[in-house]
Formats: structure tokens, sequence, C-alpha cells
């Protein structure tokens, strides 16, 4: 398997719900979305994959504290043709994917030089897709690879530096199941930064995504995924890239929506002199309930990663982090760091915290580091004894805990993600 | 395949402590477990209705519940649960005189230098030999302050009502599939009782030992320092190299009742051929401090992860270990600490060494309970390795409940610096030597723990399982 990283667990097969995938219908599907005869050939692989892959072994730190079950679509699937609903795309380089039809792209983003197609609207889609996440990643992925309902293919072509940011935006929608697939295939020497919205969503709306970036040699990608949904979404996204050699990566990632929602975030630093990043900021409050998984996987020698997460939890809310440095054998000259601090803001705030390090070579460097605590009282009176008030003297502490992750986001970039972390510790302050 | 590895290792283990006696047993179970073993070791041990008819509940646990799904699956699975005895017992009862022991059981023990030691400050020898113990003796002083130390077996038989109150109620047999089979098949093992605020000056001791081919091993041992109380006991483990594999089983359980201080040390040297699966766990009443203090050198497989349930209000625990992991070996060792009070603490510091194809896995659990505000806790994890192919796993949980704690975690994996072994080298100490004294100095806030001559026997161990380090 592409993704068994815990090689010392047994491989019990926990039986899964049943999909009905049937060759026929994934074959209607892809010719209803106009793919490539390729297209159909992968579905019926990764369906293939899907019924016998079983359901997720919650004897995996990976799983021990959500329940798959809570993110299973509940529909069924294959149905998308409906005719989107509109929403607007902003004037900014900008690509809308659309459940059962190919995605919208805005001119801004022809204009900066970087393509983006319907996934399998091209035969060669089938050299790319999987890379990063094979359909037999999970359960959750072997869905997504036979059920994906809005695919994309973005291309920056080699040596290519895309002038601005292109925007991602993918909806959910309230009542029904999404599964989108995103494919970012970056070219050697090209540079680019995609921003990945998650928005929408409400009452009975499912998100399955999928996002693969392909990060060619001394290639420079951004990567930010805001996660906004609204209150009744549930969702489990999984975003990997691959590197190759000497190229260089970042991921930033910011939890805010949603009910209960899985992300697996992560790099595979495959070529030798890659380097990863990865920083992430979650503010869950209410009863919300966000589980965040990464991996920096070296496969390669003379690699680099860093990992940095924080979780700020209010209300009754839960924020559970797992995260995993795994250096392989052939990856000597490595170094990996990881660091997860969660800061608790009420009585029944819940963090779970599992930083794991799976090291199978000895010229390494590595280490991580977790902590939990309340809001420092000092800090507060502090800045409370200055004339400060509480309420402001709380929103400051809170912002200073995650700006210096905030900082990692290029610039440009880095004002929306304040403007949420601003609106979300509104809401928190609103609330005590 | 075991005696290519255990070959690659101990190569000289044999004539070096030249541990095989012949067997002689009185009694030894057939190959394999029912509820007619279990009824057998039962009845010939006299034993009250109660243990029997708990016994055979375990077994059931035990054949109902399945192999555990995390840890080693390649190694766990190697284990035949049907071709191991279950009881063995080597010589007619115990000895309180170091005179009735059985010369050839003596010997063993001489290289050990278990008498010697006892002659200058240890207390109290209760060493076990085979399922039973065979040697016991008893400082005198000990008994007049009203302390118990004694195995389990005549524990039972003497101090059934104290026994009876306090056994399975910190690891229920249906804890873990190996507690329960422990639970079904225990001999042996060490009772402590020390009554309220009597304080034991000098560390308690026992040897284990494992003599016989596919034999299990499954000593129970149970201490209680009632309020007030502290005592300090040593398990030290070693055992003869064999070619086939054996299961050594035990369950611990420590009582600390308010105010009372137990520190518990293991030297754990099974050959490399044992599966070592313990459960260890204490409770810390109120006031109450725990200490584990955990070496694991030898084993095929360990897996151990003491753990502390801080029960009372103020209750502190640690955990220091250290583990060492050769070819063949993996040592899956760890901590627990369940904060279950308010203002409980606790400390956990692991190191271990993974050296050639060894591989060392730290497992560990901080737990903070609802309601249980002003807990403090820190775990630190070092990792060092010596060869290309040696592997470290750190896998801690942290599951935090309640906003006002203090929880930090560290963990940090390093080869042995060559910036180091240049700079010994560079004063004219040779490599191997030089190697030797950067592990040292890496053990060594554990040795540091250990009374005196165990800290000598821990260094020697290391300087054995050292020579000849890859270059």
């Amino acid at each position: 398997m592409a993704n068994t990283t815990m090689t010392d667990l047994a491989n019990a097969v926990i039986p899964a719900p049943r999909t009905e995938f049937t060759d026929a219908a994934l074959d209607a599907f892809s010719r209803r979305l106009g793919e490539d005869p390729a297209g159909a050939a992968w579905r019926r692989a990764a369906a293939a994959v899907n019924r016998t892959i079983g359901f997720p072994d919650r004897v995996r730190h990976l799983w021990r504290y959500t329940d798959p079950a809570d993110l299973l679509p509940g529909r069924a699937l294959l149905q998308a043709t409906e005719s989107p609903e509109r929403t607007e795309l902003p004037a900014t380089p900008a690509v809308l994917l659309r459940p059962g039809h190919e995605p919208l792209v805005n001119a801004a983003a022809a204009a900066v030089g970087v393509t983006a197609e319907a996934l399998f609207g091209e035969a060669d889609h089938a050299q790319l897709v999987g890379r990063a996440v094979a359909a037999d990643h999970g359960y959750f992925e072997s869905l997504n690879a036979a059920a994906f309902d809005a695919g994309v293919v973005v291309r920056v072509p080699r040596d290519h530096v895309a002038a601005a940011p292109l925007r991602l935006v993918i909806a959910a929608v309230p009542g029904r199941d999404v599964l989108p697939r995103v494919l970012v295939a970056v070219g050697a020497g090209a540079s680019v930064t995609v921003v990945e919205d998650h928005l929408g969503g409400g009452a009975g709306a499912v998100v399955v995504g999928v996002t693969e970036i392909l990060v060619g040699a001394n290639a420079d990608v951004h990567h930010v995924l805001v996660q906004r949904w609204e209150d009744g979404t549930v969702g489990h996204l999984t975003v990997r890239a691959r590197i190759e050699r000497d190229g260089r990566y970042l991921g930033a990632s910011a939890g805010f929506g949603g009910d209960v929602a899985k992300f697996d975030l992560g790099a595979i630093l495959a070529g030798e002199g890659a380097r990863s990043e990865l920083v992430g900021v979650t503010l869950p409050d209410r009863r919300q309930h966000l589980d965040h998984h990464t991996m920096h996987r070296h496969l390669s020698g003379h690699t680099w990663s860093n990992i940095d997460f924080k979780a700020a939890v209010a209300g009754r809310a839960r924020s559970s982090y797992t995260g995993l440095l795994r250096i392989e054998k052939d990856a000597p000259g490595s170094e990996a760091y990881q660091e997860n601090r969660n800061l608790l803001l009420s009585e029944k705030a819940r963090a779970d915290t599992i930083p794991e390090l799976e090291i199978l070579t000895d010229d390494v460097s590595c280490s991580h580091g977790a902590t939990a605590a309340p809001l420092d009282p000092e800090q507060l009176f502090y800045l409370q004894s200055r004339g400060i008030p509480a309420d402001e003297s709380l929103r400051l502490v809170v912002r200073g805990f995650v700006e210096l992750t905030l900082r990692q986001v290029p610039e440009g970039l880095r004002a929306d993600l304040e403007a949420l972390v601003d609106a979300r510790l509104e809401r928190l302050v609103g609330e005590r | 395949m075991s005696v290519e590895r255990i070959a690659d290792l101990n190569l000289d283990y044999a004539t070096r402590y030249g541990f095989h006696d012949p067997e002689e047993y009185l009694h030894k179970a057939p190959k394999g477990l029912d509820h007619e073993t279990v009824e057998m070791i039962s009845r010939f041990k006299n034993e009250p209705d109660w243990m029997r008819a708990y016994r055979h509940q375990a077994l059931d646990t035990f054949l109902a519940k399945p192999m555990p799904r995390w840890g080693d699956q390649s190694l766990l699975h190697g284990i035949d649960f049907d071709d191991i005895h279950y009881y063995l017992k080597s010589s007619e009862g115990s000895a309180n005189n170091w005179d009735d022991v059985p010369e050839n059981i003596k010997r063993t023990f001489d290289k050990l230098g278990i008498p010697e030691a006892e002659q200058k400050f240890l207390a109290g020898v209760s060493a076990q030999y085979e399922s039973e113990v065979v040697y016991h003796s008893i400082n005198e002083s000990l008994e007049k302050l009203g302390v118990i130390f004694t195995d389990m077996d005549s524990a039972l038989a003497k101090h059934e009502d104290i026994v009876k109150r306090y056994w399975a109620t910190v690891i229920p047999a249906e804890d873990n599939k190996f507690s329960a089979l422990n639970s079904a098949v225990w001999s042996g093992g060490s009772f402590i009782y020390v009554p309220k605020g009597v304080k034991v000056e000098i560390p308690l001791q026992a040897y284990f030992r494992i003599n016989a081919q596919n034999m299990g091993q499954f000593e129970r041992t149970l201490i209680i320092a009632d309020e007030g109380a502290s005592v300090h006991y040593i398990e030290g483990c070693t055992a003869p190299v064999y070619t086939t594999n054996s299961l050594h089983s035990a369950v611990v359980e420590l009582v600390a009742l308010k105010g009372a201080k137990i520190r518990y040390t293991t030297i754990q040297n099974w050959s490399n051929n044992v599966y070592n699966l313990v459960t260890k766990r204490a409770h810390a009443h109120e006031d109450a401090v725990v200490e584990w203090v955990d070496g694991n050198i030898g084993s095929k497989l360990t897996m151990k992860y003491p753990a502390i349930h801080l029960l009372g209000e103020r209750a502190h625990g640690e955990v220091l270990s250290i583990a060492y992991a050769g070819t063949g070996q993996h040592q899956d060792a760890g901590a627990k600490m369940i904060h279950a009070a308010p203002n409980t603490s606790s400390r956990i510091i692991s190191k271990s060494i993974s050296k050639d194809r060894g591989q060392s896995t730290y497992r560990g659990l901080v737990k903070v309970h609802k309601g249980c505000h002003g807990c403090r806790t820190s775990v630190e994890c070092d990792a060092l390795l010596i060869g290309a192919e040696s592997r470290t796993d750190t896998y801690p949980t942290m599951e935090i409940a309640e906003d006002d704690v203090r929880v930090e975690h560290e963990a940090r994996v390093s080869k042995l610096a060559d910036e180091q072994l240049f700079y010994l080298q560079s004063r004219g100490i040779d490599a191997d030597q030089a190697r030797l004294m950067i592990v040292n100095g890496f053990i060594e806030p554990f040795v540091r723990e250990l009374p005196m001559e165990y800290a000598v026997e821990m260094n020697r161990l290391i300087e054995l399982e050292m020579e000849g380090s890859v270059g």
C-alpha cells in the first residue's frame, strides 16, 4: 500500500459499508462527464480497491479520535447531474469546481499562464493521477478515486513563474455529497501559489476530497488550504505533495468550519534535496470536532522537513492532531522537525496530540515537541493592567499564539487568513 | 532463525555465564493451555476456591480476546501458545535459609552474585527459579516492623485476606490478552505489604530466572504501601540462552496509599529468544509517589508500558526507562500516566539505543481527565541510533480534557555523533572505548538512579552489548 507507514500494525480488514459501484455505472458516469476512456479505467480500478480495502481500523492512531462512519457520504454516489449553483468567481485568478460539470475557469486564471481542465479531459492525465495519493491510500481515498464528481487538473509549465496566486473554489452543498479531486502538476523549475478554498455547505453536506500536488525538480509550490464550511458540514480531505529533486513545498492549512472534519495533510520527499514545510492553525469552538493528521515521508537523502501545527480550542470543541515523521532507510542525511502546540481556552475544550516518529536509518536529525496549556493568566493580567479590555486581551493573546505560524503563509494571502482568524476570535469572544 | 539471532549478539553468553543447568523438575505441566491445566495448577497449589474460579474465568477471557492488532505483528504472531509449559515446580517448597537451597540452583545464583550482595546490605532475597520461589529470607528487622515480604503463593496461603482485598484491583484479567493469560496461570512472584508509616530503608529484591526450554514464566507481583509507608523493590531478570522461544508474561500491581512511596526498579536481561510481554500498573492515592525505574536490555520482543494512575490529589508519578535493542531485538516500551485527580504531576524520561539491526519503540500515553485542574506532566524521549540499519519509533499519545494543565512532550533522535567520537579519539582513546563512553554518558541519568551494585551490573551489561560495535 502506498501510504502504509505504521508497518507494525496488523492489516486486519474491517468490513466497510457496501458501495455499489458496478463497472457499467462507473462507465456511464465517466461518459456523462465527457472523460477520456482512461477515466473509466481508473475509476474501475479504484472501485476494485474500494471493495477490498476495508474500513479504517480505529486501532490505528490515525483514526483513534474520529469515527470514520461520521464522514461517509449519505446518498447514492455517481448521481451528480444537476446544474451547479451559481457562485460568483472573484476577479483574481480562480477556478470553480462544479460537480458533474467541467470546472469554470475565469479569464484572470488563463492570464497567469496556468491551465485548468477537467480531470480525464485528456488521456495523458492517467500518467499524473494517483502519484501522490494512490487509490489504495485509504478507504476515503479509494471512494474518491472511483466516484469523484468534480475533478480538475492544474498545470504549470516548466520554468514558468505564475505571477499571481490561483484560487480553487470548492463549494459544499447542503444535503448533498461532493467528491472533489484536485491535481496540481508543477513542471521543473516552475513556481506557483495555489489556494484551495473549501466553503459553503450546511446541514447534510458531505465532502470527500483528494488533492495531489506534483512538485517538479527545483520547483517552488505554495499550497494554502482554507476550510470554512458552514455548520452542519462534515468532510474528509486528503492532501499530498510529491516533491522531486531539490523541489520546495510549503503547505499551509487553516481549519475553521464544519461539525466533524478530518484532514490528512502531508508531503512525500521523493527526490534528493527536497524540502517541505507544513504549517497549520485550527480554531474549533462550540461542539466542533476537527481532526488533523500531518505526514512527512522522507524517501531520499538530504531532504528537510518541518511542521508547525497550532490548535486553539474553545467551547466544547475538540482538536485531535496526529503527526508522523517517517525517514526511510534510503534517506540518510535527512532532517525532520515537528511541533504541535495546543491552547485550551475553556474548561470543556479538549485536545489530543500524537506526534510520531519512525526512523529507519541512523544518519538523521529529528525531533518533535508537543504542548498543551491554558491561556496564560499573567499575559491577560498584564494586558488588562495596561488598560486593554478583557475581550481584547483574549483576542490579542490568541492572535499572538497563531501569529508565528501565519507568518509562514506567503505575503498577499496572509491578510485573508488573518481576517478569518479574527472573525473566529470575534465569535469566541462573543460566546465567552 | 533464533539460533542465528542469538549467536549474533551473545556468542559467548553460555561460557560467560554458564547458566544452563540440567532440568530437574518435580512437576511439569504438559504443553498447551486449557481448563484442565488451570485446574491442575490451582489444585496442586491448594488454592482457595475464589482463586481457582478467578483463574478459570481469566482463561476464558484469554481465549476470547484476540491478539493485539498493534505492536510488532510479525514477532507477536511467532508465539505458539500451545508450545509452552504453563507450570513447573523445580524443587520442593521455599527455603528460608541459604543452606537449604539446592546446590544446582545455588550455583546459578552464585554466578549472579546474589549471596554476596545479600551479605552486604540487601534485606531479603527471594529468587525465582522456574515458576516458584525457592529461596526466601527476610531480614528480621523487617518482620519486626510488620513488613510482609514473601512469594505470592505463600502470601495467598498465609495472608489470604489482604491478598484477596487487593488482588487484581489494579490490573483486572480483562485488561489485555496477556494479563488474562497471567491471571489464569500465574505462579510465583513477590508479595510485599508495608504497614502504615513504615519506611523500609533498604531495597528489597528478587531475581527471576527461566531455565527450561519452551517454558513460560507468569509471575505475579503485588506491592502495597500503606499510608505514609515507603519501599523500594528491585526486580532483576536474567536468563540462559535457549534455542526455542520462551514467553514471559508477568503482572505487577502496585498500590501506594495516601502519602506512601513506592519505587520499583527493573533490569530486564532476558536471553534474546524471550517474549517479554508484561503488564505493570500502579495506583497512586493522595500525596503518594510512585516511580518505575525500568531497564530493558534483553529479550527478542519486549512490550511493556509501566503505568501510573494518579488517583488522589497531589499524587506524583515518574517513569525513568532505558532500552537497548541489538540485532534481532525489538524493545517496544513506554509509559502511561493517567491523571485522574487535580494537582497531580508526572514525568517520563525514556532513553533508547538501537544498534545494528535493532529496533526500539517508545509508546506512551498521557491522559488528563476532565476536572483534573492544576496537573503538570512532561515527557522526554531520547533515541540514539548506532548503525544505518537501526530503527527507532516514537508513538506518544496525549489526551487532554481539561484546560488548566501543563503538558509537555519532547523527543529527539540522533546518531552517535562523529564529532564526539573524533574528539575522544583525538585524545588517544580507541574507537570502541570512545563509543562506550558516549553510550555510558547517554544512559547515565538512568544508571544514577540505581543502587550501586546494580549500576555496576548495568554498566557491565552495556559494555558486553557494545563489544564489537560497528565501525
